[in-house]
């Protein structure tokens, strides 16, 4: 009898298990068939569902907070992280004709905004700034052991402005993922671990997502085969927009009020987001055949970039860099300011995890 | 005076009209000494002179004005800027809401301002020497809540390569006539000296309107707003690059131009025997001219 009982318990244990399995091989399954890039909603779209990232297997996602930090801290679920971060930018088209509407003198005709300029000089000097160094305090895990992420100064990969591949309007992520390939190719990158492309688009040739008013300002993702057919597996990539198109939604006089000088806040508060998500979270979440490729992030999916999305920025009413946490200017290792939102740090509040880095975090 | 005689005068001056306009829109160079395929002997001339000729647009005190234009008022083209093109606007009537709190003490601030980038007329090469004067005609600010001093924050800033720097800012008080159909503000800004003789790629000018007197109105267009901005009909930067063997220019080796500048002259080491190719080219403000190149040799 006793022994029945104990056999009887261990069956129901195993089918416990095994339901449990199948429940959280559903999820996961559920989660790749929900898969879409990161999104990095604009002002007006933070609350948005539909760019949510995925929710994580069986839990529930934290309420939304339009414009605060949001808790609780940021898990590690696996996946590599970018150690020795190498960024490449890709002005993908932005000599082609018909790819900006207007000229300015002084400036070349292929970037007469100077967004290409303000973001290279970026990815050039945020490396080694205390910005990206509240990265340093996340890791991977290989064989047992932790390996933090670096905070070199040069972060910086190359340039390619790829006027030889010809863009268009509305491109798709496909397409993105397939001109990225191309950046790896043109790079002659063969560490994809530690490296991300940022596939930026001029003025009159943007993704049609960005164009089509879904909300948001930029994504980052990671191919993989059944995600993006045909391109190599295991590439980190951003799509860049235009985001002066989408004017103060997407940062525009954000941080700096003057209209020359705030005119391209937006670029560097965009792209330095997916940059950093991309640094501890390269692998966007993706969970392939029940493998996590994740790195960091809470259990709403939220990366470290989504957590401090515009906080304090309340187009014009308050000025987000007197708020902790908030937009602000940081400076570069060229000595040049440069706005950025802040990141989350699990450390910052006594360990209870808020917005840092942007030169206006909580007192210690 | 005769026809031959008016055809003197007139044709010289069409020459020059056309000349001016010539130079006004580009620089040239030449090299005039070495002679094309001339041989130098290095150890009789270590030194080599280089000497050549070059044209600049004349570059004198001018004044830039430019209206304050609106085009396309509450229409999904409603574009506030700066224009040299002055004309009916269709952007005249374009309200400012201000909402005032009546009395002393107040003063309302919607934060609304309203800024109007330069749209055309640029580069300028700014006179920091003198100052910038201008208008806003302000028209609907009458009744009787609107009788009081009003503020107007009147601000210009410049792009500077590809950066935003301040050129200055004023505010002015303006009485609000309840029976006045026109309010002028009348605005003096003394620029920014470091900005003294730069080639701005473009100015703005920001509005800014409060006061507890002022609740709506509206800044009139057609000519009536405007601003005087102190310039030179052309760059005074300019410059003669020179450059040997390398047509990039990586390294150039810098000349002196005379003070008419219409010439210039630099005395190099003779270089290595062989033969050499010297590379010129003029620069003024954002204008460059077409690279011209002389060929000679050097022997022993």
């Amino acid at each position: 009898m006793k022994s029945k009982t104990i056999r009887a318990a261990l069956v129901g244990a195993m089918v416990a298990v095994a339901a449990l399995f199948v429940a959280t091989t559903r999820a996961r399954a559920d989660h790749d068939g929900m898969h879409h890039p990161i999104y990095m909603p604009n002002v007006n779209n933070i609350g948005n569902p539909a760019l949510q990232p995925p929710p994580i297997c069986c839990l529930p996602g934290s309420p939304f907070a339009p414009g605060v930090p949001v808790p609780p801290n940021m898990g590690y679920y696996g996946g590599h992280v970018q150690v020795t971060p190498k960024i490449y930018l890709v002005f993908w088209g932005w000599g082609q004709a018909g790819a900006f509407d207007h000229t300015t003198p002084g400036a070349p005709t292929y970037d007469p905004d100077g967004a290409a300029q303000r973001m290279t000089n970026f990815a050039k000097a945020m490396g080694g700034t205390d910005w990206a160094g509240v990265q340093t305090q996340y890791y991977e895990t290989v064989n047992g052991q932790n390996v933090n992420i670096q905070n070199p100064a040069n972060q910086f990969g190359g340039t390619w402005y790829d006027n030889t591949n010809p863009i268009h309007d509305n491109v798709s992520g496909l397409e993105l993922a397939q001109e990225a390939q191309r950046a790896v190719a043109h790079f002659g990158v063969t560490d994809l671990n530690n490296s991300q492309f940022i596939i930026a688009q001029p003025q009159k040739y943007n993704e049609a997502g960005f164009n089509s008013g879904a909300g948001y300002c930029a994504w980052h993702d990671y191919t993989q085969p059944q995600y993006y057919p045909g391109v190599q597996a295991g590439i980190s990539f951003t799509n860049m927009p235009y985001v002066l198109n989408s004017g103060t939604s997407c940062g525009q006089n954000s941080v700096n009020s003057g209209f020359y000088a705030g005119r391209l806040d937006g670029f560097t508060i965009v792209m330095g987001h997916e940059i950093e998500e991309t640094v501890t979270d390269p692998g966007a979440e993706d969970v392939i055949n029940g493998q996590n490729l994740g790195g960091w992030y809470d259990q709403s999916a939220w990366e470290n970039g989504d957590k401090c999305a515009w906080v304090g920025y309340t187009d014009g009413i308050t000025t987000p860099s007197t708020i902790p946490g908030g937009l602000n200017d940081i400076t570069g290792n060229d000595g040049k300011k440069y706005p950025v939102q802040s990141l989350w740090s699990n450390d910052a509040a006594g360990g209870t995890g808020y917005c840092a880095g942007a030169g206006n975090d909580l007192p210690a | 005076m005769s026809r031959a005689k008016a055809l003197v005068v007139l044709i010289p001056a069409a020459l020059a009209l056309l000349a001016g306009v010539a130079v006004a829109s580009s620089t040239s160079v030449t090299i005039t000494t070495p002679k094309e395929g001339q041989s130098f002997s290095k150890k009789r001339v270590p030194q080599m002179p280089i000497v050549g000729g070059v044209t600049f647009a004349a570059a004198s005190p001018n004044t830039s004005l430019f209206y304050v234009r609106r085009d396309g008022c509450g229409t999904s083209d409603d574009n506030p800027h700066l224009s040299i093109s002055t004309g009916t606007d269709a952007g005249s009537g374009c309200g400012s809401l201000i909402n005032g709190i009546v009395g002393a003490g107040g003063d309302a601030d919607a934060g609304a301002f309203v800024d109007y980038p330069s749209a055309d007329g640029m580069p300028l090469s700014l006179d920091a020497s003198r100052n910038i004067t201008g208008t806003f005609d302000i028209q609907g600010f009458f009744g009787p809540a609107q009788a009081g001093v009003m503020e107007a924050d009147v601000s210009m800033e410049a792009l500077v390569n590809g950066e935003g720097v301040p050129i200055g800012s004023v505010t002015e008080m303006v009485v609000l006539d309840p029976t006045a159909s026109d309010n002028l503000i009348n605005f003096t800004i003394t620029p920014n000296a470091a900005l003294d003789k730069t080639d701005l790629s473009g100015i703005d000018l920001r509005l800014h309107l409060h006061g507890p007197y002022a609740f709506s109105g509206f800044v009139a267009t057609n000519g009536l707003s405007f601003v005087n901005v102190p310039s030179y009909t052309a760059s005074v930067n300019r410059a003669v690059l020179l450059s040997l063997d390398d047509p990039t220019f990586a390294s150039p080796i810098p000349v002196a131009i005379n003070s008419s500048f219409n010439g210039w002259s630099v005395v190099i080491p003779t270089p290595a025997v062989g033969k050499h190719t010297l590379y010129a080219e003029s620069v003024q403000g954002f204008d460059t001219s077409s690279v011209v190149a002389r060929h000679f040799s050097v022997t022993k």
